[in-house]
């Protein structure tokens, strides 16, 4: 292979170096491009500065500005001096400038990736024309998509989809929480507009009445989420070295029965346990008829008895699927360990604590971990279990005793339309995972190299 | 005593369940239930409810009779042990444990059925005779497990199979009620019909279930398998390709998807709305594959592992980097394409909240999931119960079989991604 010199090119090293064109194709795309004989590709370099353009002089320009302020002029009634009469005067829609002035930020960011790619596709050209080597038209452009260029084709519809459906959401919910966009400010018929870090402070603030539904909320989310996490990690574990003990026969006839449990739907099988567990439910039916209570036990009526019987529920949902996982894991510890520790006369418990427990800690931890943020955000169970409730006055606005960020979430968007606390608390959430995700990161030691997997 | 060794059988646990049987039986003899001043024990119990004639009245007479048997027999094998004898034994320990058990649920109704007691019977009527019996029945039982090694975890697995399957076998019974309604008194239906299922396909019927079927099998699927291809170029990519920006990007996933997802939801709506295909199921389809590349790290992991020893020697032979892909790693990855797909598709099947905020009540697009919750809504569940039951039933069918029968796939992906 011929060894180059590759000087680290900018686009201002490209400015200083570059002939005429170079400079102009600044101003206008593609010109470098159309210079060296590529005439398709700085074509198309020069339509997308002319859509550019076309955009923000439309409205690109207008959504930046509208996003300063978030409307002016509220809905209402204004005197028409030509019919005599008061009319509606449409107002400014606030939601709708925030949402058009994130997209108008997107395109810019997308306009300056792209005015810089031409930058130095243009430059790379010109370096071609000098040196004599071959300067590529269009066709050769495209077979090299599909060879050396690849990872531009392969990664340009996931990057686009993920663009358009979740970073441009996701700056548009960010900016939300810094407004005050709740149910009393819903456009169209009011405004809405900046106010700064006012809804974190209101949300952290233990003596309104946000804070003091925040707070709990927030402390039953990690208890719920260390209680889900680790009593379904070991009634799995205990269930997977049970059924792998080398006494139980039928072992697949076994796991087929908890496969079942996990195989169905769990919004189904929630739902379903939801109707068994309510006051008519069979279950409350058949212990009134087995005379263990005479009246019927508030499942999901009784703060605590709810929040033991979501914990006790997500059990039925998350042993099979930990035991599942264990399975596997399981196996691979070898069975030399086990049958030198017995020699030594260590019992099935002892066996388990200094040779099964250390393994597997050491195999799932990061499991284990990206587990507890999936608890966090774990809708499904509170949701179709209890719904949040029981509903409680000491919280804001329809939270209940058993919500969990997540699903007050939810209900602040779908219920109250508070969207303002809503995205708040989405951020609140993101700062939660990103601590423990980072912890487990630098446990696990994410640095890993790729390359000795080989 | 026998001092004989016999091979497979153990000695000193056998004489303790022995010797457990026996007080089995003492424990018989206290007494077993007491209301009010009437206090039974375990045999005069029995000796009144065998004249009932009842099935679950029966239970009595046969714990009482299994626990005399129990002794004899205990007392018999200590002398003559055999390891055929002991199996006999155990088996009839576990009839008599499981009666017991049994004799817990059903002791309310035969004795308020009976007249023998003087008022209505609770569980804490129970006596100490009854709690002690459960007890002794069950350390005989594993006792007498321990003697012929058989693994006493087969109590535990059995007493936890009851309580997964006890759901599961609810809605099924529920499912095939020809009696409506939510609130029953008992398990068991008293006409079993076909009904329910029939009515949810009914043309014209108030639930268009068979349309919600069939949107979410058709959203499930499309999703799936684009889904899939997208993971899979984005997952190739970053496997094997080295580019500028990337470690970056994968941070950046990583980052984002940190986010709850939902939060968004609402630009979400609104940019479909915009783009003029709000409440429609291609917006649903839409909006479950945008973001699928987030997804890429299970399939990524995968494909590090793949040689590239491979790639390099298809490089070499002239291949391009678009030819190894479909023609070297898809095929590589099959067992991670199965889980993608599956994983894909069961996704979308139970998803709930996107399809519940973009449909709002749009119930001709509804989803199963959506369609079903609403079914258990305060109003309809009465009416629609044994019907919902049904719905469920149908929803799961599919997804436990296809489960089943790709079990092995799913596994290896789920340890993958453990690994990481």
């Amino acid at each position: 292979m011929k060894l180059r010199l590759r000087i680290r090119r900018t686009p201002l090293t490209i400015f200083k170096e570059g002939d005429v064109f170079t400079k102009l194709s600044f101003l206008v795309w593609g010109l470098s491009n159309m210079v060296r004989g590529q005439i398709a590709k700085g074509a198309i370099y020069l339509a997308m500065e002319v859509a550019f353009v076309y955009y923000m002089i439309t409205s690109g320009l207008t959504n930046l500005v509208n996003l300063t302020t978030l409307g002016t002029h509220e809905q209402g009634m204004v005197f028409n001096e030509t019919l005599g009469i008061y009319e509606v005067q449409q107002g400014d829609n606030s939601m709708l400038m925030l949402l058009y002035g994130v997209v108008a930020i997107v395109v810019v960011a997308m306009a300056i990736v792209v005015w810089m790619t031409s930058v130095y596709s243009g430059e790379d050209a010109r370096q071609r024309k000098i040196s004599g080597r071959k300067v590529y038209g269009i066709t050769d452009d495209i077979t090299s998509l599909f060879d050396t260029h690849i990872v531009r084709l392969f990664l340009c519809l996931p990057l686009i989809g993920i663009l358009v459906f979740t970073v441009t959401p996701l700056i548009y919910m960010i900016l939300m929480a810094f407004t005050n966009y709740d149910a009393n400010h819903q456009p169209p018929g009011h405004l809405f507009t900046w106010v700064g870090l006012e809804n974190f402070r209101a949300i952290m603030d233990a003596s309104g009445q946000l804070g003091a539904t925040f707070l709990p909320i927030l402390a039953w989310t990690l208890i719920w989420a260390v209680c889900a996490c680790f009593s379904c990690y070991f009634g799995g574990m205990f269930l997977a070295i049970l059924i792998n003990s080398k006494r139980i026969k039928l072992k697949k006839v076994w796991r087929t029965v908890f496969v079942l449990a996990m195989a169905i739907p769990s919004f189904i099988s929630l739902l379903v346990i939801n109707t068994m567990l309510g006051n008519n439910g069979i279950i409350n039916v058949l212990l009134q008829n087995w005379g263990f209570t005479t009246e019927p036990l508030p499942f999901l009526t009784n703060a605590t008895w709810a929040r033991c019987t979501v914990i006790v529920v997500n059990l039925w949902i998350g042993i099979p699927a930990t035991m599942l996982m264990t399975s596997g894991i399981l196996m691979n510890i070898p069975a030399e360990q086990y049958e030198s520790a017995a020699i030594d006369g260590a019992n099935p418990f002892q066996q388990f604590v200094k040779i099964t427990f250390p393994y597997m800690l050491q195999v799932t931890t990061p499991y284990l971990i990206t587990n507890f943020i999936g608890n966090i955000n774990n809708f499904g169970v509170i949701y179709f279990l209890t719904g949040g409730g029981p509903n409680t006055l000491e919280y804001y606005k329809g939270a209940g005793k058993t919500d969990l960020l997540v699903t007050w979430l939810y209900k602040l968007t779908n219920d109250s339309n508070d969207y303002n606390l809503a995205a708040t608390i989405g951020i609140l959430i993101f700062i939660i995972s990103a601590v423990f995700s980072m912890i487990t990161y630098a446990r696990a030691g994410i640095s890993k190299n790729e390359e000795a997997l080989q | 005593m026998n001092r004989k060794e016999i091979i497979g059988l153990r000695r000193q646990p056998q004489l303790l369940a022995a010797g457990v049987y026996v007080l089995l039986l003492i424990c018989w003899l206290l007494p077993f239930v007491s209301v009010e001043g009437t206090t039974m024990n375990g045999f005069a119990l029995a000796k009144s409810l065998a004249e009932g004639g009842s099935l679950l009245g029966g239970l009595y007479p046969l714990g009482a009779g299994l626990a005399v048997l129990l002794a004899v027999c205990g007392a018999f094998l200590a002398a003559r042990p055999s390891v055929k004898g002991v199996r006999v034994w155990t088996v009839i320990g576990a009839v008599e444990f499981a009666a017991l058990v049994i004799v817990m649920f059903a002791t309310k109704g035969v004795l308020d059925q009976s007249g023998l007691l003087p008022q209505a019977f609770l569980v804490k009527n129970f006596s100490v005779g009854y709690w002690l019996a459960l007890v002794v029945a069950l350390v005989g039982l594993y006792c007498a497990m321990e003697a012929t090694k058989v693994s006493a975890g087969y109590i535990v697995l059995s007493v936890m199979s009851v309580i997964w399957l006890f759901p599961i076998l609810w809605i099924l019974l529920t499912s095939l009620r020809g009696e409506g309604g939510y609130y029953v008194g008992y398990f068991i239906p008293k006409t079993f019909t076909l009904d329910n299922y029939f009515k949810l396909f009914q043309e014209g019927s108030a639930i268009p279930f068979g349309k919600w079927w069939l949107n979410t099998f058709l959203v499930a699927s499309v999703s799936c398998v684009l889904n899939t291809l997208i993971v899979l170029m984005t997952s190739y990519v970053l496997s094997r390709h080295r580019f500028s920006g990337r470690t970056l990007l994968m941070k950046a996933m990583m980052v984002i998807g940190m986010f709850p997802g939902f939060m968004s939801m609402i630009a979400v709506y609104n940019i479909l709305k915009g783009m003029g295909i709000g409440q429609s199921l291609g917006a649903l389809v839409l909006v479950n594959v945008a973001s699928s590349a987030m997804g890429y790290y299970i399939c990524k992991g995968f494909m590090d592992t793949v040689p590239r020893a491979l790639d390099e020697a298809a490089l070499l032979d002239g291949a391009t980097h678009f030819k190894i892909f479909y023609q070297i790693m898809i095929p590589m990855a099959k067992p991670i394409i199965i889980y993608q797909l599956m994983s894909a598709f069961l996704g979308p099947w139970g998803d709930y909240i996107f399809p519940s905020l973009l449909l709002g009540d749009k119930q001709s697009s509804y989803t199963v999931a959506l369609g079903l919750k609403w079914l258990t809504d305060t109003q309809r569940i009465e009416t629609y119960y044994t019907q919902f039951a049904a719905g469920a039933v149908m929803v799961s069918i599919p997804i436990v079989v296809l489960f089943c029968i790709l079990q092995r796939y799913y596994v290896e992906g789920m340890s993958g991604a453990v690994k990481g």
